[in-house]
C-alpha cells in the first residue's frame, strides 16, 4: 500500500532533550505522526566481549559500569547470579542491607527520569524541585555505600559496609523529607492542568500492545500489568510484603504517575527494612565456583536478566545481558509514538518511557 | 586593550554555554553532569547555561570512550561550535578509556586523538563540583582577551 508522508524528521543523536545519543526518525504527515523507527549504535562498547575469561573479581565492576544509573541493580543481579551457582547463602542483615540500597538506587533512577519528563515538557520549576530532592537520596546513598554512582556494594556472601546506627538514625530523618516532598510534587504533577494537556492521552500504550512488545517495568505497569515485577519473586522482597503499583491508562501521564507511586512504594520498603534489621554479620563468605545460571531481577526500567556460565576458577566463560531498556524502546517507537499528535510530542514521549541508550547498546 | 575587548570579556565571563556529548559511556558521567544542573549545585549561578545546542555552545563536555559510531561525527560536531570554543574531557573514559580499555573492546580512546581536549576531569564518575571547577577553570584561560591574544 502506498503511504503519503509530508516529511521524514530525524531527532538526535545530539538533542536538548536527549541524555543520551539515539536517533529517532519520525514519518509524519502534518505534524501527525505516523511511524516512527530507532536508530542505535552510538555507545557499542562491546563489554560482554571484555567480560568473557575474566575473573569475577573484573567482571563484578565491569558489570556495574553497563549502566551508571541503574548500577546497584547490575551488581546486585551479577552476585546473586554468582550465589545461586555457587551456594553461597547471605547474612539477613546483609540481605536486608542489600535492599536498601537497591531501593535507594531506585529511587533516585526514577526521581531522575520524572525531571527528564518536566524539563521535556518544559515545566523546568517541577524538574528542578525533584532534583534537589534527588540530592538527598543520593546523599543517602553515598552515607551507606561510600560513592554517589558506582558504589561496589554487594559482594559475595554480604555487602562491603554495615550501617551505623547514627545512619540509620539520618537515613529515617532524610525518608520522612523525601517523602514530604515528593507526595507535594506528585500532587502539583497530579494537579497541573497544563501538565495534563501535554501528558493526559498522549503516546497511549495499551495493554494489549504492551503484551505484544514485551514492555517491562513502569512502562508496562501503566498499561495495567502489575504481575510484571520481578521483584515478587525474590526471597527478600517476598518476606517484606509489598504489593506492586499499577495503572491503566498507559498513556505518559500514567507512566509518570506510576514512578512517583513507585518512590513511596521504596520509602515504604526500605522502613520495613530498618524495622527488620537484625543484628549480626555482614559478610557470610564463599567462593564462586563452576556452573551456570540464568538469573533476573528488577531494574528501575523492568526485568534485567544474566546468563553466567563460570569455571572452576571463578573465571567467566560466557555471559549475555539483557537489559530492560530495549524492550521499551522498541515498545515506544512501534506502538506509543504512532498516532502522536504533534511533533513536540515525540521528544516527550521518548522520554516517558525512560530509555537508557547505555545498557541497551552496552 | 580597547573598550570593545573590555566589554566582551564582561559578557564572555557571564555567560558561558555548555554543550554535552557522549560517546560512549556508562552514563554516570551524564547524570553527573545533570547533577550540576540542580539546585544544590546551580551552575547557573555562575552565569553557565546547559542548553545542549553545539551551535550556541562555548564549552563542550565530552563524556565517554568514542565508539566507532561516533568516527567523523564527533569531529563535524566540533567544526559547528563557533569560536572561541573548549572541550572538557570528563571522567576517566575520554582520557584513558577507563576499564573499558581491554582487548576485544571496540573503543578508540583518548579522545585527544579526535578532537583538541583543554582540560580532563579524572574520576569514575566525576563529583558535580569537580565538574564545575574545571568549568570555571578553564573558562576565564581561554575567553579573556580571546581576540587579542589570537593575533
Amino acid at each position: 500500500m502506498k503511504r503519503t508522508v509530508d516529511v521524514s524528521v530525524p531527532l538526535g543523536p545530539i538533542h536538548p532533550c536527549f541524555k543520551e545519543p539515539a536517533r529517532v526518525k519520525c514519518e509524519t504527515k502534518g505534524e501527525y505522526v505516523l511511524s516512527a523507527e530507532v536508530e542505535l549504535g552510538y555507545m557499542k562498547k562491546g563489554i560482554e566481549r571484555i567480560m568473557r575469561g575474566r575473573p569475577w573479581q573484573e567482571v563484578m565492576f565491569l558489570a556495574e559500569r553497563v549502566c551508571g544509573i541503574c548500577s546497584v541493580i547490575h551488581n546486585m543481579v551479577f552476585i546473586e547470579a554468582l550465589e545461586q551457582i555457587s551456594a553461597i547463602s547471605v547474612p539477613e542483615r546483609a540481605a536486608l542491607l542489600r535492599v536498601i540500597a537497591n531501593e535507594l538506587d531506585r529511587m533516585q533512577s526514577h526521581i531522575l527520569a520524572n525531571f527528564s519528563y518536566c524539563y521535556t515538557i518544559e515545566h523546568e520549576t517541577l524538574g528542578m524541585y525533584l532534583l534537589d530532592v534527588r540530592e538527598r537520596v543520593m546523599d543517602e546513598l553515598e552515607r551507606i555505600t561510600g560513592a554517589r554512582v558506582t558504589c561496589a556494594y554487594i559482594v559475595p556472601g554480604g555487602v562491603r559496609f554495615d550501617i551505623r546506627s547514627q545512619d540509620v538514625l539520618h537515613l529515617r530523618a532524610n525518608l520522612a523529607a523525601i517523602e514530604g516532598e515528593v507526595t507535594r510534587y506528585m500532587r502539583m504533577f497530579e494537579s497541573g492542568p497544563l501538565i495534563g494537556l501535554r501528558s493526559k492521552g498522549v503516546g497511549i500504550l495499551t495493554r494489549e500492545a504492551a503484551l505484544e512488545a514485551y514492555a517491562v517495568g513502569p512502562t508496562a505497569r501503566a498499561s495495567g500489568m502489575p504481575d510484571i515485577d520481578r521483584r515478587l519473586r525474590h526471597p527478600t522482597y517476598k518476606t517484606l510484603g509489598f504489593t506492586p503499583v499499577s495503572r491503566t491508562e498507559g498513556d505518559n501521564y500514567a507512566r509518570i504517575m506510576v514512578r512517583f507511586q513507585e518512590v513511596l512504594e521504596s520509602i515504604a520498603i526500605i522502613r520495613r527494612c530498618l524495622d527488620l534489621l537484625p543484628v549480626g554479620p555482614i559478610r557470610g563468605g564463599g567462593i564462586p565456583g563452576i556452573g551456570e545460571i540464568a538469573y533476573s531481577g528488577e531494574a528501575p526500567r523492568g526485568e534485567l536478566s544474566y546468563y553466567i556460565k563460570t569455571d572452576a576458577a571463578g573465571r567467566v566463560v560466557d555471559i549475555s545481558i539483557q537489559t530492560p531498556s530495549i524492550m521499551n524502546i522498541e515498545a515506544c517507537c512501534h506502538y506509543m509514538l504512532k498516532g502522536v499528535p504533534s511533533l513536540a510530542d515525540v521528544s516527550s514521549t521518548f522520554v516517558s518511557a525512560d530509555p537508557c541508550i547505555a545498557c541497551t547498546e552496552r | 586593550m580597547n573598550v570593545l575587548q573590555s566589554v566582551k570579556n564582561l559578557v564572555r565571563s557571564k555567560s558561558i554555554h555548555v554543550a554535552y556529548v557522549d560517546v560512549g559511556s556508562c552514563n554516570g558521567c551524564d547524570i553527573e553532569v545533570l547533577a550540576c544542573l540542580s539546585p544544590r549545585y546551580d551552575i547557573e549561578q555562575y552565569g553557565i547555561y546547559v542548553h545542549n545546542n553545539p551551535r550556541e555552545a562555548d564549552i563542550l563536555l565530552v563524556i565517554g570512550a568514542y565508539t566507532p559510531g561516533w568516527e567523523e561525527k564527533l569531529h563535524t560536531l566540533w567544526e559547528k561550535i563557533p569560536d572561541p570554543k573548549v572541550a572538557i574531557a570528563v571522567g576517566n573514559c575520554p582520557i584513558s578509556g577507563c576499564l573499558f580499555n581491554r582487548p576485544h573492546s571496540l573503543i578508540d580512546p583518548p579522545v585527544s586523538k579526535h578532537i583538541p581536549i583543554s582540560a580532563e576531569v579524572p574520576g569514575c564518575p566525576p563529583r558535580p563540583t569537580e565538574i564545575l571547577t574545571a568549568v570555571l577553570s578553564v573558562a576565564p584561560i581561554v575567553f579573556k582577551d580571546y581576540e587579542v591574544s589570537k593575533r
